[in-house]
């Protein structure tokens, strides 16, 4: 039965029962007259070392992640030049950049393990370097596993849950998670890859945390535990609790993602929905038609982008809808042979945000 | 901090690194004796002895630090700050506190080997025997020697960060410029940390402190490095 914490609260004259959902747990707790009891889960668990029950998203309106003009220079590298971005609570946000970016960077001053020149990181509205850290609010992947090579996985987790403050029996738990449980008492030096891939996983999801940042998680596993990461990412975001992810290929994350924070030479070059980047692809059309100098003519004028294809034969049009390049095709009598919307894959939309920018 | 100290334990006890130095400073401890004992000709006098049973603390003080700069080697240190939560200070305490307790351990296994070659092969020397009072100044001297070594290794590995610079380093200093020092003013080794180690652990060479001034002043260098170490960790990056 939970526990409860008292604190400060109207003195109640009945006896109450609250009924409340925790999660997927249902409890009822009586309280006695006159107690000035107060549920506070997120407190009971950290006394129990328990995953916390209720995430603490559902209720707050500041960004799970905030990154105000951070600015990380190693001597006369810049690496990350006056980036600033959210994350939002519930959500699987991918941050994305060519290799060289400043990711990995970016995402070590957002957890406090690299200190910013310039700027400041906060989590869950607190600045990162003023907060006395919890493994159940933030776990961390970031490259490599962080294991002694001749220590075993379970070993290194243990250490883990000790400086955590956390239960023992939450390390075959993760275990279980990562699918390391059969190899958890080898050492790590014997371990692939993936295997070390998936032990670095376990360690940032011992305190099964309320943010989730991870760094191009992906490379090195093989395509049965992309998806099996791919659908765990989903199930903490159905549950209310945020992931920052970060790639060099976007569709790697795509599919798996709410919201994508794109930079490039350290710097931003897009925030938003997945939705929205897959609409910048949208708008182009693929035209067919033996008189293209009239129809090019015609799109210009109306607004549109012309590029000849196919030894002027074909035309790509941009920034004009695919129905108004059939109506002008009616009124200037010009014959089509095809007429095709095309929408643009992510990676082209990717590549086009990050070229631009180093343009 | 009880916490952070059983998580660094674990780490410590975790692998074949302790076992490898325990097995060394085992070792060590017996090839001093027999040495000492039998290829060093009599051994008259009482501190002539003790020699024989001193403690060997620089295997201690390695231990820790490689220990320590492992860390970064291994990249084991982002992990552990960042499962500890942002306190990177106590982590170190943390580390250094679990370090001397390790370290007291192999410096306990080296004081029994050495008490028990060396007790029964001093008999055989002529002079005056180790008294009870003598043989347990060594011994407390050599475990102190130990805790302090591994805890100022932990310091210098936090701060080197690189393994091969560290044990290389630290065996420059005990080898040659400390014998250096000796050449130049005999006494004012017994001024520096390892000459003060070595003192406090039995060394006979030493004699200018008394066992407390030895004590102390091995503290007095390893308190201020294991601060620089605390202090450089908050402002460095770990990764």
């Amino acid at each position: 039965m939970c526990a409860w914490r008292k604190a400060a609260a109207p003195a109640s004259p009945l006896l109450a029962t609250y009924l409340f959902a925790a999660g997927r747990r249902l409890a009822i707790v009586t309280i006695p007259p006159g107690s000035k009891a107060k549920f506070d889960l997120r407190a009971d668990a950290r006394e129990n070392g328990r995953a916390d029950p209720v995430p603490m998203r559902a209720t707050q309106t500041f960004p799970a992640v905030a990154v105000e003009g951070l600015t990380k220079r190693y001597g006369d590298v810049t690496a990350v030049e006056d980036l600033s971005f959210t994350v939002r609570p519930g959500a699987v946000t991918a941050f994305l950049g060519p290799n060289g970016a400043g990711k990995t960077t970016a995402l070590k001053a957002i957890v406090g393990l690299a200190r910013p020149t310039a700027g400041r990181a906060l989590i869950n509205g607190a600045p990162i370097d003023s907060m006395a850290q919890d493994a159940r609010v933030l776990g961390v992947y970031i490259e490599s596993c962080g294991a002694h090579p001749g220590r075993s996985a379970r070993d290194h987790l243990r250490s883990l849950a000790a400086l955590a403050g956390l239960m023992p029996g939450r390390v075959d738990e993760v275990l279980t998670v990562v699918g390391l449980d059969e190899a958890a008492s080898r050492r790590v030096g014997t371990y692939s890859t993936g295997m070390r891939q998936r032990l670095g996983l376990a360690s940032a999801l011992l305190g099964d945390p309320e943010i989730l940042v991870l760094d191009e998680p992906l490379n090195g596993l093989d395509p049965q535990g992309i998806r099996w990461l791919r659908t765990l990412l989903r199930e903490r975001a159905a549950s209310g609790r945020t992931v920052l992810v970060s790639s060099h290929v976007l569709t790697e994350v795509a599919q798996t993602v709410d919201d994508v924070v794109v930079i490039h030479r350290g710097r931003l070059v897009r925030q938003g929905a997945i939705e929205d980047l897959e609409r910048l692809g949208d708008g182009r059309v693929s035209v067919s038609t033996p008189m293209p100098e009239r129809l090019a003519t015609a799109v210009r004028r109306a607004g549109g982008r012309v590029a000849f294809q196919n030894g002027g034969g074909r035309l790509l049009l941009e920034g004009i809808a695919a129905a108004r390049v059939g109506e002008l095709a009616h009124s200037e009598r010009i014959l089509l042979h095809e007429l095709v919307p095309r929408g643009g894959s992510l990676e082209e939309v990717f590549f086009s945000l990050t070229e631009q920018e180093a343009a | 901090m009880t916490a952070l100290i059983r998580g660094e334990l674990i780490k410590t006890v975790s692998t074949r690194t302790l076992l490898g130095y325990a097995a060394t400073g085992a070792a060590l401890a017996i090839a001093n004796v027999v040495i000492v004992t039998q290829a060093s000709g009599d051994l008259v006098t009482v501190s002539d002895k003790q020699e024989a049973i001193a403690g060997l603390p620089i295997i201690v003080l390695l231990f820790g630090l490689v220990g320590a700069a492992g860390e970064y080697r291994h990249r084991t240190a982002a992990p552990a700050a960042l499962a500890a939560g942002q306190h990177r200070a106590l982590l170190l305490l943390a580390r250094a506190g679990a370090y001397a307790l390790t370290g007291l351990a192999i410096g306990a296994l080296m004081v029994a080997v050495a008490l028990v070659l060396g007790l029964s092969l001093l008999p055989a020397h002529p002079g005056p025997g180790l008294g009870a009072h003598d043989v347990a100044l060594v011994a407390a001297g050599s475990l102190l020697a130990a805790a302090l070594s591994a805890i100022m290794g932990v310091a210098v590995g936090a701060l080197v960060r690189n393994q091969v610079a560290g044990v290389v380093g630290a065996l420059i200093l005990a080898f040659v410029v400390s014998p250096l020092i000796a050449v130049i003013d005999e006494t004012a080794v017994e001024f520096t940390p390892f000459g003060a180690a070595f003192a406090l652990a039995g060394d006979p060479q030493a004699g200018t402190l008394s066992w407390g001034g030895d004590a102390l002043l091995l503290l007095a260098w390893t308190l201020p490095l294991l601060l620089a170490a605390v202090v450089t960790e908050r402002h460095r990056d770990l990764a």
